[in-house]
């Protein structure tokens, strides 16, 4: 037991060490947090650019850093939208109808997939589901000469069947991972008080497992909905009309008309490109941040 | 043989869409391109048998073959680590106790979801000329520009940037294996007066092991992948001078601009190979150095 | 209402087999449980019964149906899980229902049964709730009205009570013991609690490693366990056990414990010489007893109407004594105790109860 006296320096000491460290860890903060914000600055940097120069007349686009427009060219939007051959509308529906119909495709396909992995057992499951996960690491280039064949004899090409029927057959073995992911944290005794209760597997899938993965498929649905928005590789070989363009083989057709020099015209409709992915990233980040989480990928 | 249609029939009909996507889509265009890849096919006429015609070509005469191997493995060596260096530290930051880290997050992730778009890849092209923002911030600090893209020495790095900024999706991974590391661990260290330096190399590194070893699996097949950017930033070409000529922009020209089917599946098949072999040994030499908590889920 | 067989039932995974030729009776309306420690396959063979495992081997009839080939819900019974397994996106009411739904029952006869179980279990204020506004006794209580609706002829328990609190654990067993008195239906019930199955069973399956130990009330498996593994499961706290050499006489044998001075057991039909004695804590008297030893007390654990005194005999070995606790004790203390010759249980090297044929003899 010591005495009052020799206690009292020992605490106030301890104190002293503790506002120390307290500042210490406070000035840390915003040493972090202005590095933060200057990475961020760096990142957000070529977006501002590409919409500032949307907004720009034609000489003001390069040789300026600067973000401000003199005026603002609201024209480059109208007069880009119909810039080529086809107004935009048209490209923007094209986009739509594929996208649409592939995320449909994407969710019916790869939840069957990921239920019958997850859930159900049969004889060759493990097999299966190793052969999926390596389709995982195969490049789309390896298959695709043969499916340019197989889809060129079918009498598939300039139709979207190229690009939509291979999502309705489970093809993007990564949505199928992320649902299989989450499927198997649902506790197996739901399934099991279900078959008690009467249910074939069929309807357990309907009835039990898909109410309760709405936040699966809601993150699904939005990769996807995102990465055939985007796509590029399979239009560009699928689609020689232009009649049946997507958005991103239509922002290529700028390019293709450089002399014109319609810079501001062409981020215009690069902005608008990518509104769809920014305004569903927006509404929809904490979807996208846990299915990287869980399925540990992209 | 009833009791096994019992067993097995609700599987079995829940993965039909997936097995005859797999027997359709992927094992059988394997396998074909496999048999193209001994042939001459022009697409016009019937496919014509070469046997090893196609590989004695690709190895032996195809100046454009290597000039495509070195562009795709120097790209995979340069945007790879510098991609999964970024994300780790940037993970690190965001891990302690920041409490805007939902806002950094979504700042740092964003990018990685335009960056396959033609919007970004045609912005790129532009930031990166003669008389782009770049070179007009460089000016800011008294440094002489280049064109960048036009010149065959600079322009990968131009794609290097380009992936480093995506660096986003492999910072989440990170972020969520720090989540999962004790932070009693950190604590018991800190007592114990372990420093800084020392916590990160004998607790982080360890048990973030598994983590970095998967991103960086993942990480290498998405470079040996990348396509748009490529595509479009060499006008689809590969220029200038091939120093843009990624395998996989090769492979594409071939087969659909100059129809050597049978050559191209060649160019597919080494592709298989090389991505199969880097998987296999990443995978191969992970028990030396990766230390899994739990080996059983 | 029905009883259940098993016939020769084996349960193997590929090429691990971890239940063999298992045969077992179960009479209509009784209350049996399954107890044992974890792993030895009393889950299993509860959903084996249920149907959501494969059976292997053998057969398993419910009343006078062979159901091995049986989807669970053909079954007529219903299981109360673990984890209650409520389905989370729907009401209670919908919980309880569903079933029924599943049978294409009358609506008006779903409406009878849901209110009639939400009254016998009292969670009539909580059918528009769902799972997840629900206290872990509340779920229970729907887990368990879930499974009365349907008015089975078999109710399957898996560890219903682990996950609750202890009172509330004591609380609802009490009530599924009042349950059971009111339906009068078969029930199978697993537990790895032995107090829960003491207080519980009509009868109690003791399983260890995919095999019965035993079967039997609870105040035989108590009083007359067959085999070690028994006597030291059932019963807290636990037997003393000690080995002990025994050497046939005229009338029986002779004991010799090495902390105990050697007696004689009339009738013991020991042909093995080495043993193992068993007496239960409450068995020793205080200062008493026919064969009586010394002991320093080690620790005391008083437990309010009774005291446990762990005791250290010269040899080293401890013993455990269950006595009043009325008394203080201390650590440290010299005490004399000791048992008579009815209250020990003899075992074989095997681990098999040795028999005493004459209960009483003389010494």
């Amino acid at each position: 037991m010591k005495t009052n006296a020799t206690d009292m320096p020992d605490q106030n000491t301890a104190l002293a060490l503790k506002a120390a460290r307290k500042k210490r860890e406070a000035r840390s903060r915003i040493y972090k947090h202005i590095f933060l914000l200057l990475v961020s600055v760096i990142m957000l940097y070529p977006l501002a650019w590409l919409f500032a120069a949307s907004l720009k007349p034609e000489n003001e686009i390069f040789n300026s850093i600067g973000l401000w427009p003199s005026e603002f060219k609201w024209d480059n939007y109208t007069e880009g939208w119909n810039a080529l051959p086809l107004s935009f509308t048209v490209f923007y529906k094209n986009s739509t109808i594929v996208t649409l119909l592939s995320v449909i495709g994407n969710l019916l396909s790869c939840s069957f997939a990921a239920y019958a992995f997850a859930r159900l057992r049969f004889t060759g499951k493990n097999l299966f589901f190793g052969l999926m996960m390596m389709t995982l690491m195969i490049p789309y280039h390896v298959v695709l000469i043969p499916q340019y064949v197989l889809f060129l004899k079918l009498g598939w090409v300039d139709t979207y069947l190229p690009l939509i029927v291979p999502r309705f057959l489970a093809s993007d073995a990564f949505f199928i991972f992320l649902m299989v992911q989450f499927f198997r944290q649902l506790p197996r005794e739901l399934d099991e008080a279900a078959m008690i209760d009467g249910c074939s597997p069929y309807k357990i899938f309907w009835v039990i497992i898909l109410p309760l993965s709405l936040p699966a498929m809601g993150t699904a649905a939005i990769f996807s909905l995102i990465w055939v928005w985007e796509d590029f590789l399979a239009p560009l070989i699928y689609l020689n009309d232009i009649q049946s363009y997507t958005v991103p083989l239509a922002l290529r057709l700028f390019l293709d008309q450089e002399g014109q020099s319609a810079y501001g015209q062409m981020f215009a409709m690069s902005v608008l490109s990518l509104v769809p992915v920014i305004i569903f990233f927006a509404a929809f980040q904490k979807l996208i941040v846990r299915g990287i989480a869980t399925s540990g990928m992209k | 043989m009833k009791r096994f249609l019992r067993r097995n029939a609700a599987g079995y009909v829940f993965l039909t869409p997936w097995f005859l996507g797999f027997f359709l889509l992927a094992l059988g265009p394997i396998l074909a391109s496999l048999y193209l890849s001994f042939t001459r096919y022009d697409m016009i006429g019937a496919p014509r048998w070469d046997g090893l015609g196609n590989y004695e070509y690709m190895f032996t005469r195809d100046r454009r073959f290597w000039k495509a191997l070195t562009v795709t493995f120097s790209y995979v060596a340069l945007a790879v680590p510098a991609r999964l260096i970024m994300a780790l530290g940037v993970a690190m930051l965001l891990d302690k106790g920041l409490r805007s880290i939902s806002f950094y997050r979504a700042i740092f992730y964003l990018p990685s979801l335009l960056g396959a778009s033609i919007a970004i890849a045609i912005l790129w092209r532009q930031l990166f000329e003669l008389d782009g923002v770049v070179n007009d911030v460089l000016a800011l600090f008294g440094i002489q520009g280049a064109a960048w893209i036009s010149n065959p020495d600079t322009s990968l790095y131009t794609l290097v940037v380009l992936a480093m900024w995506q660096f986003g999706s492999p910072m989440l991974i990170f972020l969520a294996g720090l989540r999962g590391i004790p932070k009693d661990l950190y604590e018991a260290a800190e007592i114990d007066g372990t420093s800084k330096r020392r916590q990160f190399f004998r607790i982080t590194m360890p048990l973030l092991a598994p983590v970095i070893f998967f991103n960086l699996v993942l990480q290498t097949i998405e470079a040996f992948k990348t396509f748009s950017s490529a595509f479009i930033i060499s006008d689809g070409t590969g220029a200038p001078a091939d120093s843009l000529l990624f395998y996989t922009v090769f492979l594409f020209n071939e087969a659909f601009k100059f129809f050597r089917m049978g050559y191209a599946s060649a160019l597919a098949w080494v592709l298989l190979l090389i991505i199969g072999f880097f998987t296999a040994i990443t995978f191969l030499t992970s028990k030396y150095w990766v230390h899994y908590e739990n080996e059983r889920d | 209402m029905a009883g259940l067989t098993l016939r020769n039932v084996g349960k193997s995974y590929g090429k691990v087999t971890v239940m063999s030729d298992l045969n077992l009776d179960i009479h209509d309306g009784e209350f049996l449980v399954l107890v044992g420690p974890s792993g030895c396959g009393k889950s299993t063979l509860l959903r084996m019964i249920a149907g959501l495992e494969e059976i292997t081997d053998g057969t398993v009839q419910i009343g006078e149906r062979v159901v091995n080939d049986l989807n669970a819900s053909k079954r007529d019974l219903s299981m109360v899980f673990q984890s209650y397994a409520l389905y989370p996106h729907m009401s209670v009411r919908k919980n309880l229902a569903f079933g029924l739904q599943n049978m294409k029952m009358s609506k008006v006869e779903i409406a009878r049964r849901v209110d009639e179980a939400a009254q016998i279990l009292q969670i009539e204020e909580l059918m528009d709730r769902k799972p997840r506004q629900l206290s872990g006794g509340q779920k229970q209580r729907v887990a368990i009205g879930r499974s009365i609706v349907r008015e089975p002829s078999l109710f399957l328990f898996d560890e219903p009570l682990s996950n609750l609190d202890a009172e509330l654990r004591v609380q609802m067993r009490v009530e599924l013991a009042s349950l059971y008195n009111k339906l009068g239906t078969t029930m199978i019930y697993v537990t790895h609690d032995q107090v829960e199955a003491m207080t519980m069973a009509s009868r109690i399956v003791v399983l260890r490693k995919g095999k019965i130990e035993q079967v039997g009330t609870p105040q035989e498996l108590y009083t007359r366990p067959e085999n070690l593994f028994v006597a030291g499961f059932i019963g807290s706290p636990k037997i003393n056990m000690f080995s002990a050499k025994a050497v046939p006489n005229a009338g029986g044998a002779t004991l010799d414990l090495a902390d105990f001075p050697a007696f004689d057991v009339a009738g013991l039909q020991a042909a093995q010489e080495d043993v193992t004695v068993c007496v239960r804590p409450e068995a020793f008297t205080l200062g008493g007893g026919e064969i009586r030893t010394t002991g320093t007390i080690l620790l005391v654990e008083y437990l309010g109407s009774e005291a446990l005194l762990h005791t250290q005999t010269k040899s080293g070995a401890t013993s455990l004594l269950q006595t009043s606790g009325q008394h203080d004790y201390a650590k440290g203390q010299e005490i004399e105790f000791g048992f008579g010759p009815a209250d020990l249980h003899v075992f074989g090297a095997d681990g098999n109860r040795i028999e005493i044929t004459q209960t009483e003899g003389g010494a």
